[in-house]
C-alpha cells in the first residue's frame, strides 16, 4: 500500500499573524482524486500552498513519495514532482497557447534553458488532453475564460508530475465549462495515475467526481473520507452554519442543496 | 513560432553583429578629419599583421583615439542595456532602467567619494595600482542606490505590476544624489570643471586606465549570468507565484540579478559616467524588433547596445564640430520622449 503514497503531510501547523494551519495530517495516493472544502478563509489555499512546497510550514512535514522531506528539495526538484494551477496566474504575457503550455517544461529543462523537441511533444500531448490543439497558435489573452482555465490545466500537465494541485480552477466558469473541466480532470487522474487534490466551493461537483473528500474549517480537518461518510448534512451544517439537504444519487455520489428561507424565492 | 530555437538566436546577433561592425567603420570614418574607409581598413589590417611602422597622424588618430572610443562606448552600451533589460524583466516594467532607477546616478556617486578618498590618501584615483578600486566603488554606489530605492517605495509596490512607486522613488534618488554629486565635486574645488561636468552627464572622450580590464570582465561574466537566468526572468515576469510553481529560486534569482545588473553598471558608469536612458532604449526596440523573451534579448539588447551608443557618441562627436558633446546628452534626446510616449501608453492601459 505505501507505494502508492504520492504525498503525505503530518502535524502540520502555520501561522501568518494567527495560527491559520492547525495540526494537519494529510496523504494524498496515486490515482485518487481528492476533493477539498471549507469556508472562506478556513485555509484551504494556504494549506494547498503548504503541500505544494510554496509555504513552508513552522512545524510538521511534507514528504514526497512518503519519505522525503520537500523542504530537502529545491524548487525545480519539487516543480517535477508537483503541478500546481494557482487561483490567480498573473499575466498571460506575449505568448501563443502552445508556448505557454511550453512554460510547464521548464523545470525539466537544461541550464541554458532551451526546450528540445521532446518538450514541443509533451506540450502537444498536454493540449490534446485538454482539446486545446486546435488552438495552439492563438494569443494566451484573447482565449475565452474556459479555455484559459484549461491552458492552465495543460500547462500543469506539461510538467508530468505525479501530483496535481488545482485552486479553485472551476470558479467563474458557466456549469457546463465546470462539469467538462472536472470530467477531464477525473479522466487525466485515472489514466495517468496522478495523485489530485482539487480546492473548491463547488461541493456537488466535488462529490460527484472525488474519490475521497477533506473538510477544512479554522485551518484544521474538520473530516475526510469517502464522499458518503463525509458529505452529510450534519458535517455541512457544522461548516458553514445553515441547514441543508443531502441526497444519495443511484451513481453512489452525493447531491447537495442549502434549505430556502420562506421568501427566498420570490 | 513554438519554441525558441538556439540557432535563431545565433542566426539574430550574428546579424547584430555585422550591422555594429558596420556602424563601427561609419564611426571611424567620420569626425573632425575624415578618413575614408579603405584606409582604415588598411591601417588596421596593418595593425592586425603586426605592422607598426610608419604612424602617422590618421592612423594616430585612428588607432588612439577613434578605435578605443568606439570599443569603449560599444562596451558601456552593451552594458547599460543588459543592466536595462534585467530590470525592466526583474521589475516587470518597461520604464525602469539603471538611469531611471537612479542605480547610475549612485554608481557616479561612489566614483566621486572614492576619487575624494583616493585623492586624502595621496593615491592616484585614476590609474594607478588600485584599478579595481574605482569600479568596486561605482557598485556599492549602485547596489547602495537601489536598496534605497526599494526601501523607500515600500512595501506591496515593490513587484506588482506597474511598480510607478519603485520608478517615482528611483527619480527622487537620483536627483537628491545628483545633488550630492554636485555639492562634492564643487567642494573639493575640482580644476577640470568642465571635463567633470562631461562626464557626470555621460562622456566617452576621457581616456582609460587599466581598469577598463576589469570592467570589461565584469561586462563579459555579468552577461552571461544574466543570460543563464534569462529564462528564469521569463517566468518572473510573468508573476512571481507562478514562477516558484514552475521551479524557479525566485529569491535567489531576484538577488543574483539585482547585484549583477547593479555590478555592471557601476561597472561601466566607474568609466564614462552616467549615459542617460540607454538601458531604456535599446530593448524597448528590441523588443519590438525580437520579442519579449528574454533568452533571445539578452543577447540581441547586447549587441544593440553597442550599435545604438556607437552611432550616438558619433553624433556626440560631430553634430557641433569641432566641439564635442557628451554622449549622454545625445542619448537624453533620445531616451526622454521615449519615456513620456511609454509612461502615456502605459497610463492609458491602467
Amino acid at each position: 500500500m505505501n507505494n502508492t503514497i504520492a504525498l503525505e503531510a503530518s502535524n502540520l501547523a502555520f501561522s501568518y499573524k494567527k495560527p491559520v494551519v492547525r495540526n494537519l495530517s494529510l496523504r494524498l495516493e496515486r490515482g485518487i482524486m481528492i476533493g477539498m472544502i471549507g469556508p472562506n478563509g478556513s485555509g484551504k489555499t494556504t494549506i494547498l500552498r503548504l503541500l505544494a512546497g510554496i509555504l513552508r510550514p513552522n512545524s510538521g512535514d511534507v514528504l514526497l513519495g512518503g519519505n522525503t522531506p520537500l523542504n530537502r528539495l529545491g524548487r525545480k526538484e519539487i516543480a517535477r514532482h508537483i503541478a500546481v494551477v494557482p487561483q490567480s496566474n498573473g499575466t498571460w504575457n506575449y505568448h501563443t497557447v502552445f508556448q505557454f503550455v511550453l512554460l510547464g517544461r521548464s523545470p525539466h529543462l537544461s541550464l541554458l534553458g532551451f526546450e528540445s523537441t521532446n518538450d514541443e511533444e509533451i506540450a502537444l500531448g498536454a493540449l490534446k488532453l485538454t482539446h486545446l490543439e486546435h488552438m495552439r497558435d492563438a494569443r494566451a489573452t484573447e482565449i475565452s475564460g474556459g479555455e484559459k482555465q484549461r491552458l492552465l490545466l495543460a500547462r500543469a500537465l506539461a510538467q508530468q508530475t505525479e501530483i496535481l494541485m488545482l485552486d479553485e480552477l472551476t470558479a467563474n466558469l458557466d456549469i457546463n465549462y465546470q462539469v467538462e473541466l472536472m470530467r477531464m480532470i477525473s479522466q487525466i487522474t485515472r489514466e495517468k495515475n496522478l495523485a489530485t487534490l482539487v480546492v473548491s466551493h463547488e461541493i456537488n461537483l466535488l462529490a460527484a467526481f472525488c474519490s475521497r473528500i477533506v473538510l477544512i474549517a479554522d485551518g484544521a480537518i474538520r473530516s475526510q473520507g469517502i464522499v458518503s461518510e463525509v458529505i452529510t448534512r450534519d458535517n455541512l451544517k457544522d461548516l458553514f452554519g445553515m441547514d441543508f439537504s443531502v441526497r444519495s444519487t443511484n451513481s453512489g455520489t452525493s447531491e447537495v442543496m442549502p434549505h430556502l428561507n420562506e421568501g427566498d424565492n420570490a | 513560432m513554438n519554441r525558441m530555437h538556439p540557432t535563431r538566436i545565433l542566426a539574430l546577433t550574428a546579424i547584430l553583429l555585422i550591422v555594429w561592425i558596420f556602424s563601427a567603420l561609419l564611426s571611424l570614418n567620420i569626425g573632425s578629419v575624415s578618413i575614408p574607409l579603405e584606409t582604415c581598413f588598411r591601417i588596421l589590417r596593418d595593425r592586425l599583421a603586426g605592422d607598426t611602422n610608419g604612424t602617422n597622424s590618421v592612423e594616430a588618430i585612428l588607432l588612439s583615439v577613434r578605435l578605443p572610443r568606439v570599443l569603449l562606448g560599444s562596451l558601456v552600451g552593451a552594458a547599460l542595456a543588459v543592466a536595462g533589460t534585467a530590470f525592466q524583466s526583474l521589475l516587470r516594467n518597461p520604464l525602469a532602467d539603471p538611469y531611471v532607477l537612479g542605480v547610475s546616478t549612485g554608481a557616479s556617486m561612489g566614483t566621486i567619494l572614492y576619487s575624494i578618498l583616493a585623492a586624502s590618501l595621496g593615491i592616484a584615483a585614476y590609474g594607478g595600482n588600485f584599478v579595481i578600486a574605482r569600479p568596486l566603488a561605482a557598485f556599492l554606489g549602485a547596489v547602495l542606490t537601489i536598496v534605497a530605492v526599494y526601501l523607500i517605495a515600500g512595501d506591496g509596490h515593490r513587484f506588482t505590476e506597474g511598480s510607478q512607486h519603485l520608478l517615482l522613488a528611483g527619480i527622487v534618488m537620483a536627483s537628491f544624489i545628483s545633488s550630492i554629486n554636485i555639492f562634492l565635486l564643487t567642494g573639493t574645488n575640482q580644476a577640470d570643471l568642465r571635463g567633470i561636468l562631461y562626464w557626470l552627464i555621460g562622456d566617452l572622450s576621457r581616456p582609460v586606465d587599466a581598469s577598463i580590464y576589469i570592467v570589461t570582465g565584469i561586462v563579459f561574466a555579468g552577461t552571461f549570468i544574466l543570460y543563464l537566468a534569462s529564462h528564469s526572468l521569463n517566468l518572473i515576469s510573468m508573476g512571481e507565484e507562478s514562477a516558484l510553481i514552475l521551479g524557479v529560486e525566485v529569491r535567489r534569482t531576484k538577488i543574483a540579478v539585482y547585484v549583477v545588473a547593479s555590478l555592471i553598471t557601476g561597472a561601466v558608469v566607474s568609466i564614462s559616467g552616467p549615459i542617460a536612458y540607454i538601458g531604456l532604449i535599446c530593448p524597448h526596440i528590441a523588443r519590438m524588433m525580437f520579442g519579449c523573451d528574454n533568452r533571445m534579448l539578452f543577447p540581441a539588447v547586447f549587441v544593440f547596445g553597442a550599435i545604438f551608443t556607437t552611432l550616438a557618441d558619433t553624433i556626440a562627436r560631430t553634430l557641433l564640430s569641432p566641439t564635442e558633446l557628451p554622449v549622454g546628452v545625445i542619448t537624453a534626446l533620445c531616451g526622454a520622449p521615449l519615456f513620456v510616449y511609454l509612461l502615456r501608453r502605459r497610463g492609458g492601459k491602467a
